[in-house]
């Protein structure tokens, strides 16, 4: 019955394919059937022209969404010159750039959705497609989410040729190479891999490629989807892919012998394979001079310390070690906690949701209701509760502090990661104070380091050890950034030539 | 790409010295302290005059037999059958040794921080996180260990140099604390103690190059017993003649000497954190090397496996014996004497038989 049923499946699929006939020397023929495919007396943006080529004096059809061509361009470039040049073929009398013959209808629907012009001519049983797409998209503008003080501004945008073009900006080599794929059964969209050809590992080349085209999906609209599609492991609590909407960041990860992967729709790249430590750079921490950079790196540290422990400590601590605190302090919280008649778990617990609620409703909120609900949410839930005995003054302190200090933790699936591993601790320390706390957080690093990215294990290159910039917790000098990651094995391992 | 061996020297660094460095920190000190009184940091150094020297030599011989782990040189050297024996009770002595230390941890945590709770779920819990992370594997067991060491290392130092301000140096007087005759038989009794460093070479072949393995465990080794010695003669000259013995966790005591400034008074729980990753550590290594034995000489491949019932047993056979004290005091102090020549004596073994049956290369 299976059998029966795989083989009506691959029977159909192969009649999908072979549907349409092949391109006829008739024009009539390939009009009417293009006006089919296309249901143009439906599909209102679908447009078609007819018209009699000066050069061959043979009738022309011309085929394209007008809503995603750029109408001059068009005119100028196409119709134009058809109805006025002289010349011996078609590529002789159009001016634009590149003209592309095409064989079958699979071609030419998918041309067509590209924003492409197709042109049939009677007599000759090909298409030519010309490129004169004019999708619409957003200007260059600043980055919103990994902003800089020193350091370029400039932020990718949801078009591709102008990422691209920002990548090539930065980067001036022959064998950057951008290549591309085909992503998606229905709607096929282009996936650009960005890569120094003669630095990257051929292995984790071959195993982007072999993903990508693994996938099968209807549609994969942009980068943020692949990222999904891409990652090895989809349930897991840390992330895999490096994502990031700054050009500059993408372009030192490509000097390096990184992959980067663009696609239209996606203000922002990806970037594979990626280790532990680059979730917490920022590309400022190079732009800054050694000392600053290490130092903004240090403190970065200690918020996502503070992030994912302090909560923690606090419950385990206060509530299983009191001897621990000093007796001032100890009085302090005890006085604070008198009249609160919840747990202290409970406590913590009630603000640190109550902190993910201001968070996320500060995202959704409309913009110009931001700073009331904002009053709101931090007087009333902060002030209130504390007056209304729900909860104590020093929770607020370290919730407050937690939450603030998540926000150094810049990368967004990071950020979550941290912030789930947060509740992980908390109720660990629930349970057994320090012993427990200190358990889960063995068991959390080792489960990160038995993590891999493309084969990239999590830690590395500080454990396992490679050759490596040194540019992971803290930073070296410039001058002393001597190698490439080892631990992507690039093909050429030295940066720069010391002798 | 798949790097399946990605274990270097300072994996191995970091494994030598938590699974060895720990012992300065728990019972061990006071196993010694009981008859030698504070000249027991002596009896340490005669213990590792033994007991490295074996080390070596095994390390040596591994160096000869390329790509073999130690059960597999042991059927190469004494034949399939003897070395499968001596393996399986390498294999026990090992698993007797980690039941009773584990016990002996778990015990530690619950008098000096959980009076109030129960062994059981200390130790349950205990050996779920063992098991949990020994499941990772040994890459993963080695990179934990090297970024966990930085801090136990920091917080160790910083409390013996917290404690400077506590120690009389006469108190290192009588140097030989009850009798070199003592010093020395205690020294020699206990050797097994360091046993745990012929354990290690189960993992010799798991490492990218077994060059990395010697390197790391002779730099390891070297700096672990620098540190074991330094503390315990710190121990020695903070708690004194006599009294050293009565001290049942030296480590923790000496925590509760030490203040940070006026302020922060009673830091215990600070040093116990560091304290506690490192005996998590060991525990994790320990039960993957017993695991990894054991699937040696029962020739089981997914020796991770074994891991979930090697623990459980662990659990269950370690909350057998009715107190610490015996638990320490008796069986422990017995195991160890017991097995001291087994551990001494095989490595000589092995390389006698080796300069006598030429015909192996």
């Amino acid at each position: 019955m299976l059998r029966f049923l795989k083989n009506n499946l691959k029977n159909s699929s192969k009649e999908d394919n072979e549907k349409y006939p092949s391109i006829a020397k008739n024009l009539d023929k390939n009009v009417k059937q293009l006006n089919k495919m296309f249901s143009s007396d439906k599909n209102s943006d679908f447009a078609s022209r007819e018209f009699v080529a000066q050069y061959s004096n043979n009738k022309i059809n011309i085929f394209y969404y007008s809503t995603i061509v750029n109408g001059d361009k068009l005119y100028t470039g196409i119709i134009q010159p058809l109805l006025e040049n002289v010349g011996e073929t078609l590529k002789n009398v159009v001016t634009l750039e590149a003209i592309e013959e095409l064989s079958t209808y699979e071609d030419v629907i998918e041309h067509i959705n590209s924003g492409y012009v197709i042109i049939f001519e009677d007599t000759l049983d090909k298409a030519f497609a010309i490129d004169v797409a004019q999708f619409q998209h957003r200007g260059i503008e600043k980055s919103q989410n990994e902003s800089v003080i020193k350091g370029p501004k400039e932020a990718f945008t949801e078009a591709l040729g102008v990422n691209v073009s920002l990548l090539r900006k930065r980067f001036h080599d022959k064998q950057l190479i951008n290549e591309s794929l085909k992503v998606g059964e229905r709607s096929k969209l282009e996936v650009n891999l960005l890569y120094v050809e003669d630095l990257v590992n051929n292995d984790v080349l071959k195993d982007v490629k072999k993903r990508i085209n693994d996938i099968k999906s209807d549609n994969v609209r942009n980068v943020e989807m692949l990222e999904q599609f891409l990652e090895e492991r989809p349930y897991s609590i840390v992330p895999s892919i490096l994502y990031t909407e700054r050009p500059d960041k993408a372009a030192t990860y490509i000097e390096d012998g990184y992959i980067v992967i663009l696609m239209d729709n996606s203000s922002a790249c990806l970037i594979v394979p990626i280790n532990f430590w680059a979730f917490f750079q920022s590309p400022e921490d190079r732009y800054l001079r050694f000392l600053y950079g290490n130092f903004t790196r240090l403190i970065r540290f200690i918020a996502f310390f503070i992030t994912v422990f302090i909560s923690a400590i606090y419950i385990g601590v206060t509530n299983y070690h009191s001897e621990m605190i000093p007796p001032d302090l100890l009085l302090a919280i005890t006085a604070a906690r008198e009249r609160v008649p919840f747990p202290l778990v409970f406590e913590v617990l009630l603000m640190e949701i109550a902190f993910e609620l201001i968070r996320e409703a500060g995202i959704r909120i409309p913009n110009p209701l931001g700073p009331t609900i904002g009053i709101v949410g931090a007087l009333i839930l902060g002030q209130a509760a504390v007056d209304a005995n729900i909860i104590s003054p020093i929770v607020v302190i370290i919730v407050a502090l937690s939450g603030l200090t998540s926000f150094a933790v810049s990368d967004v699936s990071m950020n979550y990661s941290v912030r789930l591993s947060k509740y992980i601790f908390i109720t660990a320390s629930a349970w057994f104070g320090m012993f427990s706390l200190t358990g889960a957080f063995i068991v959390w690093i080792s489960y990160l380091s038995s993590l891999k990215s493309f084969g990239v294990p999590f830690f590395s290159p500080v454990t396992p050890t490679y050759k490596s910039p040194g540019n992971n917790l803290f930073r070296k000098a410039l001058k002393n950034e001597i190698w490439r990651p080892g631990n992507i094995k690039p093909k050429d391992i030295k940066k720069k030539q010391t002798e | 790409m798949k790097p399946d061996k990605t274990l270097k020297t300072r994996e191995m660094f970091a494994i030598v010295a938590l699974f060895i460095g720990v012992k300065l920190s728990d019972t061990t000190a006071t196993l010694y302290s009981q008859k030698v009184q504070n000249g027991f940091w002596l009896s340490v150094v005669v213990s590792l005059i033994i007991a490295l020297p074996s080390f070596f030599i095994l390390l040596h011989l591994l160096k000869l037999f390329k790509d073999k782990n130690l059960v597999e040189l042991l059927e190469i050297l004494l034949g399939k059958f003897i070395g499968k024996v001596v393996g399986f009770t390498i294999f026990l002595t090992s698993f007797g040794l980690l039941v009773l230390d584990s016990r002996n941890y778990v015990e530690e945590v619950k008098l000096l921080y959980f009076p109030e709770s129960p062994t059981t779920s200390l130790y349950f819990i205990f050996i779920i996180v063992c098991i949990l992370t020994a499941k990772r594997g040994l890459e993963s067991i080695g990179s934990t260990s090297w970024i966990v060491l930085p801090f136990i290392k920091i917080s160790m130092f910083l409390l013996a140099f917290l404690i400077l301000k506590e120690i009389v140096w006469l108190r290192i007087f009588p140097i030989f604390g009850n009798g070199l005759d003592v010093v020395l038989t205690e020294g020699i009794n206990k050797a097994s103690i360091f046993s745990e460093f012929i354990l290690l070479t189960i993992a010799y072949t798991s490492f990218r190059d077994t060059k990395f393995f010697r390197r790391g465990s002779y730099i390891g080794s070297s700096v672990v017993s620098l540190e074991l010695v330094f503390f315990f003669l710190l121990y020695a000259l903070v708690f004194d003649y006599n009294s050293i013995e009565k001290v049942a966790y030296p480590y923790h005591e000496v925590t509760q000497y030490v203040n940070l400034g006026n302020f922060f008074t009673n830091v215990e729980t600070f040093f116990m954190v560091f304290w506690l990753s490192a005996a998590f550590l060991r525990f994790i290594i320990y039960l993957y090397l017993v695991a990894m034995v054991f699937g040696a000489v029962f020739n089981i491949k997914e020796h991770e496996s074994l891991l979930l019932p090697l623990g459980l047993l662990t659990v269950s056979s370690g909350l057998l014996v009715e107190n610490t004290v015996i638990n320490e005091l008796v069986y422990r102090e017995k195991l160890l004497m017991y097995s001291t020549p087994l551990y001494v004596l095989l490595p000589y073994l092995l390389w006698i038989i080796k300069r006598l049956r030429r015909d192996l290369k």
